[in-house]
């Protein structure tokens, strides 16, 4: 009987438990420190990561997978006739999703579909989890596949960084570059709207920038009661204010699952240290 | 003077336009005389009291255009005096008394003379306009004064007829009494020892137009100075880079002071340096590229007045521009600063930002955060309303949003709304902190209701606090005040004062730090080092662990912290 798998890419964040629930397949993106190439969650730890960052003088850099390292994937971890749902981070910030594109013509008898969740982070995380957790209930291809759009439309990503200089150095910014070059500590609350950062709010000070995603979460469960989400919290090495909201969010509005893991070298790169971010769909 | 029986022979029946405008010239020359007067009957012992040279530049704005007005209409005077008034109106206090002026034109309306009751009519209608420019009007300030003065008048023209000179002379007296009278009614005039400093204001001027028309001043033929003086030769010629940029004037008033030794002090700050006077009063005069530090030193020795700065290169650059060289009327604002990044490239921006703001520091802290034209101004010195409207106009946009800063000067911007051909919206913020904050909250993609109600918002979660020092001892409810000592005010009410600004700062932050608070910026003036305020700052960092705190120069004057807590 032909199997259905999912993969996804290192952007997505998931938490290795996670992945082995579900069994969920990581293409990993490629990060270069000066003239080392590491791949992630291969050669390159988050912690490692974060460690390194803090050390290197070099900022770092990503790179996506090459076609042939799907193609690689794709082909180990099925036999002909199965079908393949490849979830990946969003288009607009990432060439990985043209990659798995082209890979999946270039494979034969599988059959693959090859989903842009216009996210990165767990905003990836939670697509690919509804997926499989879908597959593993007995849901068909189609049935996994549509959930994933419904999924990606409903989703919400709201995220704080430390600095902004990450984004913008590396061509990550988008329209949030207007916030660039205050004398004030200013931190943006961002978004991501059609897979571009976008900016969403402003604010002084990390404590109110974290405080703004975590009110902006508790208003959209107030306007839905009895509405069970699906909520992400990564971070970039900040585990003291992760944990705060995390307290926050299980004392406040229990009964949501919540996955909570660090931003990993992929996303790590672009978002710098310090990054809270918190996204959600309505399961 | 002339003799009794020519007095006799000239008292007038009638007031005509040329007395009127003889009359409230040698009015706005006595106000300039007697501004540090009223400047100190400041209630609050902050050391920035400036309603008197707020009323004195209102009124040397009203008069401004008199100079080439030669008509015996008197309604043609007083509307003339009207519109200078409330082109220059600084400060709160300016703008009533442009109001005020405004309500003494629309009384004489029409008219090619005024007799007795014509100018109390013209009173009467003077004070009525004040009352209704303030939306709460309250007792025991200049509206008392004016209205004292009015319901003389009109009593008086009531029961018998009067010259103009007798109506004068009745206002006048009635209204010498309210301001006295004025600490009665107004619990911190008492508390302070004061009368109303506006209210002074007004009858100096009353009191200077009635000896005037009574002979006892003439009309001199020296002109008040203008703020801005006429470039010198030398200047014209320095080509490129503009060394000791800011020439610097002013008195200094003290005991034994030795004009040597100041000179020798300043000397290395700058050039053309120039110190001369006895052991009372000094005048300096240098070029130099940190009047501030000049100003400080100099502020140790006594009392600095008559401080004029003045930007010799932007003086310069303006002179060499043929139109504005043909154009004597040109009002320039040399401190000014139009943020070039933010207009410069040729577009009408939906909206446009005017902040009104002291010191280099908070003047780059607002342009980078999308302000496009600053006033340089604030609690020391209230930008006029025509400053605004100039500002308003600089800026290439559809709409202009003005920032205040200071509740001194929202009459002003508001007054200044109604003068500009664009939609102008004034955010009513009262403090620097208020300032930031409302920027903060503006996005350039929303419209301009989207911002204003944004901007409005943010003022709700920011709490303001300053500290400066007592220019004089007095009590302020519970506290009492030493002459020197640091003052703290939160949201603009005194509540610490003592010795030490480390003890005043934090029991200051006391005052506007809660449990919900999580950031405290503070903003370091002109006369504070950033050395011993990093130690303020990590004080403030372990007596308040659960915030942040950020640390900015701010370069405002007199005021050694402003604090935001949010």
């Amino acid at each position: 009987m032909p199997r259905i798998h999912v993969v996804t890419d290192s952007g997505s964040d998931l938490p290795k438990s996670t992945r082995g629930q579900y069994n969920i397949h990581v293409v990993p993106l490629s990060i270069q420190f000066g003239e080392e190439i590491y791949r992630d969650g291969v050669e390159l730890s988050a912690d490692q990561f974060y460690h390194r960052l803090t050390e290197s003088a070099d900022l770092p850099s990503t790179c996506q997978p090459s076609p042939a390292d799907f193609v690689k994937c794709y082909e180990e971890i099925s036999e002909p006739g199965d079908q393949i749902i490849s979830v990946h981070l969003s288009s607009k910030l990432s060439g990985t999703y043209q990659s798995a594109v082209l890979a999946s013509t270039m494979v034969e008898d599988r059959d693959i579909h090859v989903i842009d969740t216009k996210s990165a982070s767990l905003g990836i995380g939670l697509v690919v989890v509804a997926v499989a957790e879908a597959v593993q209930n007995g849901a068909s291809v189609e049935e996994a596949v549509a959930l994933a759009e419904r999924v990606i439309d409903e989703l919400k990503v709201y995220f704080v960084v430390d600095t902004l200089e990450y984004l913008r150095r590396n061509g990550r910014i988008g329209a949030a570059s207007a916030l660039v070059g205050s004398l004030l500590n200013i931190k943006p609350v961002l978004t991501l709207e059609n897979g571009i950062v976008t900016p969403f709010d402003k604010v002084r000070g990390k404590a109110k920038a974290v405080r703004k995603i975590f009110d902006i979460l508790g208003d959209y469960i107030k306007a839905r009661p009895g509405q069970r989400l699906r909520i992400g919290l990564s971070h970039g090495n900040v585990l003291h204010e992760a944990q705060q909201l995390v307290d926050r969010i299980k004392s406040e509005f229990a009964g949501n699952d919540l996955i909570v893991e660090l931003v990993g070298p992929t996303i790590g790169v672009h978002a710098g240290p310090g990054t809270i971010a918190l996204m959600w769909y309505p399961m | 003077m002339r003799n009794e029986s020519e007095r006799e022979d000239k008292k007038l029946q009638v007031l005509n336009g040329l007395d009127l405008k003889r009359i409230i010239t040698v009015a706005a020359q006595v106000l300039d005389d007697a501004k540090e007067e009223v400047n100190a009957l400041n209630v609050f012992p902050v050391p920035d009291g400036d309603t008197g040279t707020n009323m004195a530049l209102t009124l040397k704005s009203a008069i401004r255009d008199l100079d080439n007005l030669d008509t015996e209409n008197i309604s043609k005077v007083a509307a003339t005096i009207a519109r200078g008034s409330l082109m220059g109106a600084r400060g709160n206090s300016g703008v009533i008394l442009s109001q005020y002026f405004r309500g003494f034109s629309d009384g004489l309306a029409n008219l090619q003379t005024a007799n007795g009751p014509q100018l109390a009519r013209a009173f009467d209608l003077a004070a009525k306009t004040t009352y209704k420019a303030v939306m709460k009007p309250v007792e025991g300030t200049m509206l008392t004064v004016g209205r004292a003065v009015a319901e003389a008048c009109m009593k008086a023209v009531e029961k018998e007829d009067l010259s103009p000179e007798e109506v004068w002379r009745i206002g006048i007296e009635a209204g010498a009494a309210a301001l006295n009278n004025t600490p009665n009614i107004l619990p911190v005039l008492k508390e302070a020892g004061v009368v109303d400093a506006g209210g002074k204001g007004l009858l100096l001027a009353l009191e200077g137009a009635y000896k005037a028309l009574i002979g006892e001043i003439d009309l001199t033929a020296e002109k008040p100075a203008e703020t801005v003086g006429p470039v010198q030769e030398g200047i014209t010629r320095i080509a490129g880079v503009l060394k000791n940029k800011y020439c610097t004037e002013f008195l200094i008033k003290g005991s034994n002071l030795n004009a040597d030794q100041i000179r020798q002090a300043i000397e290395s700050k700058g050039d053309s340096v120039l110190v001369v006077g006895d052991e009372q009063v000094v005048k300096v005069h240098i070029h130099t590229d940190h009047p501030g530090q000049v100003l400080e030193y100099c502020g140790q020795l006594g009392d600095l007045t008559e401080i004029a700065i003045d930007n010799m290169k932007l003086q310069n650059e303006m002179i060499t521009d043929d139109k504005l060289q043909q154009n004597n009327n040109v009002v320039s604002f040399p401190l000014n600063k139009v943020n070039q990044t933010a207009t410069h490239n040729g577009e009408t921006k939906p909206i446009g930002i005017v902040a009104v703001v002291p010191g280099d520091g908070l003047s780059e802290i607002f342009t980078s955060l999308g302000v496009d034209y600053v006033i340089h101004g604030g609690q020391t010195m209230n930008p006029s309303t025509e400053e605004i409207v100039h500002a308003v106009e600089q800026i290439n946009a559809e709409a202009v949003i003005i920032l205040p800063n200071n509740k001194n000067v929202i009459f002003s911007a508001q007054q200044a709304k109604d003068l500009c051909a664009k939609r102008v919206e004034v955010v009513a913020t009262r403090t620097i902190p208020q300032g930031i904050a409302a920027m903060v909250g503006f996005a350039e993609h929303l419209s301009l209701d989207e911002n204003l109600a944004a901007m409005e918002q943010e003022l709700e979660n920011v709490r303001s606090g300053e500290i400066t020092f007592a220019v004089r001892s007095t009590k302020a409810g519970e506290i009492d005040i030493e002459e020197q000592d640091y003052i703290g005010l939160a949201e603009g009410k005194i509540v610490t004062a003592g010795r030490s600004l480390t003890a005043v700062g934090l029991e200051l932050l006391d005052n506007l730090v809660d449990e919900d608070s999580s950031l405290i910026s503070i903003y370091v003036g002109d006369n504070q080092d950033m050395q011993a305020a990093e130690e303020f700052k990590a004080l403030v960092e372990e007596k308040f662990d659960f915030c942040e705190v950020e640390l900015y120069h701010g370069g405002q004057p007199l005021y050694f912290y402003i604090m935001s807590v949010e």
